[in-house]
């Protein structure tokens, strides 16, 4: 530490000032354009529309059944594609890792992840409508190759279906950014010192590998949770509000008081906070559990 | 006693059984990632009738609304990477020499910008912003609603970005900052006798290049991406015109969508030649 | 036939040979250490006995069987690695038990071998605790326990002490020398520590680029090595460049200092044949009575004080030599720049190699 020395612990205003200086910008920044207005809004749920103090904005997510079916809808369409999204994505890693996959595949995969997590949004969406649309490219050639109407079968890009496969296109890449890095971390020596004890390739992977790498796989799958429910773009752009995800019903509230009753927006954002919160929170800590093993 | 013997690959079941679920697994990866991206190319493609041209492309990019709202986006991105350039090197910088204990504050702030959906972020800072500023518990109006200005909404506007794009750059600025261990460059440079001004400029930013591109870049990618904020606080940037491009027109969009995917390609192969490979995420969702 | 043969062991990466033509006959009980610097295939051979390198060509029988082709896991030999390798999500308890239960033991009997070798190794009150709780220290035992609980043929060692303090070191050395005597398995221990090697091993195996330069016991070793290589990485030595005088009496002329040497290698060596000569510094010694072959006079130039040892340089002619002797705190020890006589037996000039 450049300035450890032996000082009296009295620090005067100016050097305590002084001593915060640089970080000052970056909290006051933090403070009004982040801080201040989710803040804003939690305390807002709250009150009602008279000023007074109440429970019932909260009360009331739980009663309104836009609101309800609006979340339940979002933790569905988080969870599905969380869990998917979970599995394929570390199928993937593991296929570029450990999987003795060519070395250029994988830097091409990890790339690739990096360019399509950023792709997300209304672009996505457009591509998704070129592939399985009415119209689409997808659509097209299986209609006319094997003569299958996927439409008449009961698909729709602009339901919660074709909504969780584009969700898909940044979820998997999330997956396979955090997992590539934990499956380089499984120390090749795990695996011979089990398998000169005796054991198989698939004894290693039950009794070491997948135990060791839990943590993080769990983890990585709320950190996709937590992805997708605060989603808006790609939902908004794909089915241009048909689909009422908690997102979408916010946005919706704030242009215009859907709801008749602007607090209960204020009350879903908190909701959706707290979702956000508590899922961020299990990413976290299964990471730092993870950290524990895979160091 | 056979002596010599040539073993080519022994154990092949197990090593080979291996390599084949790998190879299924990738070409599924594949076949899905790729699949839209060609949907969307040949979509573009189809403009003429029967004829393979560009004139998606001609068109989109002619449209006067393209450019504007392409440059006001494009700038909107260079103010945000200012900013936030601004606001995180000097946090990074203090917590690693002066403030250690601020770390903690700092990272959390990081995820908080990560809890906060951007939709939720753009319902707070219109509420905020929407109305004037009082003291609290008073009447007393501080300034008047800045989002009424279109100076004010672009500065709101900026502001929303760098909180998306806070938890990227921090990370980025931070790896950089550590990788170069600006602690010890510091105290180098002090005991060479420079002052504060010196060292910044000409020891840690420069260190910081690859860090600071790779920000930028993804900053770039959020900011042009971006379309919660920008239709929440009604500003005309390149996403939303994209969207309302897409509810009029079929094959410009189309062009647009994969000319933005070559543009995110380009600026994630500059990010891995300068960082050697750091993979970084956003979440422009 | 010995225990563990190894024929002709050769191992190409590309067109280089990581292992050229290893041959080697192991008894059993017997502990071996493969001794070289870092690249001299040393790993390389022990991960062909272990399995996870298949040979070139060549071929490995333990106990009368060929395993060349086995797989690691049905060889029946144990490892232990310079990481240590526990599984991190295994207990002390189940990573010692892990083989025996892959081998579906019964439950009582896993306890049973467990806690035998709990007290093996003495941390029987570690038993519940994780591998990241552990010393360096303590986790190579408990892998030591967990490749041992198996009841292996063969224990390998890939450098297992490298990662660990000095003091550790010495210390665990001499337990896992204890442990491998008290049970009688064999063992092949690899390492670049000479040290290491000459402390605890019934044989030596200096390896240099892929082969096998000499094998013997640690005495043979370092006394009488056969190689310019062996005698250099094994102890320290004098090196100089003499001249053949008389090969049938044995005299060399270094730098127009004469030496006499009783090295069988003269016999191959005519008068006025460049040669390298090699002397250990504690085979030096200050001339009390001319008892010795060599007394050659020789000038005071350095006296360094290294505990134990203390190593003085001494210039015989225009050569330096280093020369070691005991500390002892009530000799008088001669005073730089100083002329003084020393000397040495003819047995302990080595003659190796051309010049």
């Amino acid at each position: 530490m450049a300035n450890v020395s032996s000082h009296p612990q009295r620090i005067s205003v100016a050097a305590y000032f002084h001593k915060w200086a640089g970080v000052v910008p970056f909290l006051l920044f933090a403070f009004f354009f982040l801080i201040w207005p989710s803040a804003k809004l939690m305390v807002d749920a709250f009150f009602d529309q008279t000023g007074h103090f109440t429970f019932s904005n909260l009360a009331e997510l739980f009663e309104n059944p836009t609101v309800v079916r609006a979340y339940k809808l979002s933790i569905q369409v988080s969870a599905v594609t969380a869990l998917g999204g979970g599995i394929f994505g570390f199928l993937l890693a593991y296929s570029v890792t450990v999987g003795g996959l060519p070395r250029f595949l994988r830097s091409g995969l990890i790339t690739f992840s990096a360019v399509a997590s950023n792709f997300a949004g209304v672009p996505l969406a457009f591509a998704f409508v070129a592939t399985l649309g009415r119209t689409g490219f997808i659509t097209a050639v299986l209609k006319n190759l094997l003569g299958i109407n996927i439409y008449d079968a009961g698909f729709n890009l602009y339901s919660f279906m074709g909504l969780s496969l584009a969700y898909m296109y940044f979820q998997f890449p999330l997956m396979v950014l955090i997992m590539a890095p934990a499956l380089d971390a499984l120390k090749r020596e795990w695996r011979e010192a089990a398998e000169i004890l005796g054991a198989t390739t698939l004894q290693y992977w039950w009794n070491i590998a997948l135990p060791v790498l839990l943590p993080s796989i769990l983890g990585t799958m709320f950190l996709l949770f937590a992805n997708a429910f605060g989603a808006y773009a790609t939902a908004y752009a794909l089915t241009g509000g048909s689909l009422p995800l908690i997102t979408i019903q916010l946005r919706a509230q704030i242009q215009g008081d859907v709801l008749h009753n602007p607090s209960l927006g204020y009350a879903m954002s908190m909701g959706m906070i707290i979702i956000m919160a508590i899922s961020t929170l299990g990413y976290i800590w299964l990471q730092s559990r993870s950290e524990r093993w895979l160091k | 006693m056979n002596l010599s013997r040539y073993h080519i690959t022994r154990r092949t079941g197990d090593r080979r059984g291996f390599s084949f679920w790998s190879w299924i697994w990738f070409f599924l990866g594949a076949l899905y990632f790729i699949l839209p991206l060609y949907a969307t190319l040949d979509f573009s493609l189809r403009m003429e009738r029967d004829k393979i041209s560009l004139l998606a492309y001609q068109k989109a990019f002619a449209a006067p609304e393209f450019l504007k709202t392409f440059i006001y986006s494009n700038v909107l991105a260079v103010i945000t990477i200012f900013v936030s350039i601004l606001v995180i090197v000097p946090a990074a910088y203090w917590i690693r020499l002066r403030l250690p204990e601020a770390r903690r504050v700092i990272e959390y702030i990081t995820i908080l910008s990560i809890v906060i959906p951007a939709i939720v972020l753009a319902h707070g800072l219109n509420t905020v912003y929407g109305a004037p500023i009082k003291i609290p518990f008073t009447d007393v109006a501080l300034t008047g609603a800045i989002l009424n200005t279109r100076f004010g909404t672009n500065f709101v506007v900026v502001m929303g970005y760098t909180v998306l794009a806070l938890p990227l750059m921090y990370r980025s600025i931070d790896t950089g900052m550590r990788t170069v261990d600006v602690l010890t460059l510091t105290e180098a440079a002090q005991s060479l006798g420079a002052n504060w001004f010196t060292i910044i400029t000409r020891v840690i930013l420069p260190n910081l290049r690859g860090s600071l591109l790779s920000g930028a870049l993804l900053t770039f990618a959020i900011v042009v991406g971006e379309v919660t904020i920008s239709t929440v606080l009604y500003v005309q940037t390149f996403s939303p015109y994209l969207w309302l491009l897409g509810q009029h027109r079929a094959y410009e969009p189309a062009a647009l969508s994969f000319a933005s995917f070559l543009m995110i390609w380009a600026s994630m192969g500059i990010i891995q030649l300068v960082t050697g490979g750091q993979g970084q995420t956003s979440s422009a969702r | 036939m010995a225990y563990l043969t190894l024929s002709n062991i050769s191992k190409q990466f590309g067109d280089s040979y990581a292992v050229e033509n290893f041959n080697l006959d192991i008894e059993k009980g017997e502990f071996v250490s493969f001794l070289g610097p870092s690249g001299c295939g040393k790993t390389t051979t022990l991960r062909v006995v272990a399995g996870f390198e298949i040979p070139t060509s060549g071929m490995i029988t333990l106990g009368g069987v060929d395993i060349t082709d086995k797989a690691p896991n049905q060889r029946n030999v144990g490892m232990i690695f310079q990481a240590y390798a526990l599984f991190p999500n295994m207990t002390v308890s189940q990573n010692i038990g892990f083989g025996l239960r892959i081998h579906k033991e019964p439950e009582s009997a896993i306890k049973q071998r467990v806690d035998e070798m709990l007290s093996l190794i003495n941390l029987e009150k570690h038993a519940d605790k994780y591998p990241y709780q552990l010393s360096g220290g303590q986790q190579q035992r408990v892998a030591l326990a967990r490749a041992l609980a198996n009841r292996p043929q063969v224990l390998l060692l890939d450098e297992p002490l490298s990662a660990l303090d000095a003091k550790i070191r010495v210390s665990l050395r001499a337990e896992i020398r204890a442990i491998q005597k008290r049970l009688g398995i064999t063992a092949i221990f690899v390492t670049h520590d000479q040290e290491e090697a000459l402390s605890i091993s019934d044989r030596i195996v200096v390896m240099y680029e892929g082969k096998a330069e000499q094998v013997g016991t640690p005495f043979e070793i370092y006394n009488f090595p056969k190689t310019q290589f062996v005698a250099n990485f094994v102890g320290s030595l004098n090196n100089a460049d003499a001249e053949v005088l008389d090969p049938t009496n044995g005299l060399l002329s270094v730098d127009g200092v004469q030496f006499r040497t009783a090295d069988a290698e003269m016999v191959n060596r005519r008068r006025g044949d460049k040669v390298r000569i090699s002397i250990r510094p504690e085979r030096f010694s200050f001339a009390a009575e001319p008892l010795k072959d060599n007394v050659v006079d020789c000038l005071i130039e350095n006296i360094t004080f290294l505990g134990s040892v203390v190593r003085i340089q001494v210039k015989i002619g225009n050569t330096k030599f280093n020369m070691d002797t005991f500390n002892n705190p009530f000799l008088d020890l001669p005073a730089i720049g100083s002329k003084e006589q020393v000397m040495c037996s003819k047995e302990a000039v080595l003659v190796l190699g051309t010049a």
